[in-house]
């Protein structure tokens, strides 16, 4: 699973959820990409999820790309705790995803194998998801 | 590579409120600038513009208050989601005049059987050309090709006039031999063993 090796904060405060993403929306090395069309703190967990799912059904003869990174944790306080105390402890890492950001990229021969793999994935993530495809020609 | 002609009117306000404005009436913001002369701002008619930008380096004829001038797109920004054009970045050319354009680079046939992927290193070539003359892209034949094959920049056949704007040697294409299934299971294994000490470390930091 992803997670930091070193972080320079270990609590941080929740990462804005506004706005549009401001780059990575295009692909870059697939053929076909999974974007993200409603924003989301995507976890580790969801994103490795979505990894699996994606490289159980091509098998084999593609190769997957991952353009976000969970560096962002999230703290939560233990059950039926008072207020106060101070803040909670380290308990996900999230990757905060903005509407427009291609999230995983793929290249596999067979089209329909590729969109069914990358569904698969879009189930497994928090938000609404679209495929996308290189368009060879525009500017 | 013909022209496309498009009317464009010169913009006497600035900012986001007055671009928003020239959006919201079917206009594109746009600005021309090149040879060293003073960039221009203009609005363009959005749907013209899209329509012109389908084609890779187009060559568009501005006419900007009766003058006509020879313009090629240098940066498009659209929005993500809708694809609407936001603003886009003319160039200024001259016919005859050489510049640096990138050239999509597409592929014909299938590499040799037994799961071999294509892997695109570049997607665009950069290349040098007259502005007048630019090519709309450039078919590289993949029939056949074995794992570990390359195509290099050098083997892509150019037309008269124009020339490589990057290294001959500098990979374009290669294909690379399927992955194995056995391999994803190791992986995981391996991240999972590199992730218990990572949760430590942050622990410890603590």
């Amino acid at each position: 699973m992803l997670i930091p090796r070193r972080v320079k904060h270990r609590k941080q405060h929740h990462p804005t959820r506004r706005g549009m993403a401001k780059g990575g929306t295009e692909l870059a090395f697939g053929e076909y990409g999974l974007q993200a069309v409603t924003p989301a703190y995507v976890t580790n967990r969801q994103i490795e999820s979505a990894r699996i799912s994606i490289t159980r059904h091509i098998k084999r003869g593609g190769k997957v790309w991952i353009n976000i990174y969970p560096d962002r944790p999230l703290t939560k306080k233990p059950a039926e705790t008072r207020m106060g105390s101070g803040k909670g402890s380290p308990e996900w890492w999230i990757a905060n995803v903005k509407p427009g950001r291609v999230m995983f990229e793929l290249s596999f021969p067979n089209e329909k194998v590729a969109r069914e793999a990358l569904t698969r994935a879009a189930h497994k993530l928090p938000m609404k998801c679209r495929i996308v495809r290189r368009e060879a020609g525009e500017s | 590579m013909s022209e496309v002609k498009i009317v464009a009117q010169l913009r006497t306000e600035f900012g986001k409120g007055a671009a928003r404005r020239i959006r919201r009436s079917n206009q594109v913001p746009a600005v021309v600038y090149g040879h060293g002369a003073d960039p221009k701002h203009v609005s363009v008619p959005g749907h013209e513009l899209l329509l012109a930008l389908r084609t890779a380096n187009v060559l568009i004829s501005l006419d900007i208050d009766g003058k006509s001038e020879l313009v090629i797109p240098k940066a498009v920004q659209r929005d993500p989601l809708k694809g609407f054009l936001e603003h886009v970045d003319l160039l200024s050319v001259k016919r005859g005049e050489k510049v640096t354009v990138e050239i999509p680079v597409s592929t014909e046939g299938e590499p040799a059987p037994g799961g071999n992927l294509l892997e695109f290193v570049l997607n665009t070539l950069p290349v040098e050309a007259e502005a007048t003359h630019i090519p709309e892209g450039f078919t590289v034949d993949v029939e056949g090709l074995e794992a570990g094959a390359s195509v290099l920049a050098k083997d892509i056949v150019l037309p008269k006039g124009t020339t490589l704007a990057v290294d001959e040697d500098a990979v374009v294409i290669q294909v690379v031999a399927a992955q194995a299934e056995v391999v994803e299971e190791t992986e995981e294994e391996g991240e999972a063993a590199e992730a218990a000490p990572a949760e430590e470390a942050a622990a410890e930091e603590a």
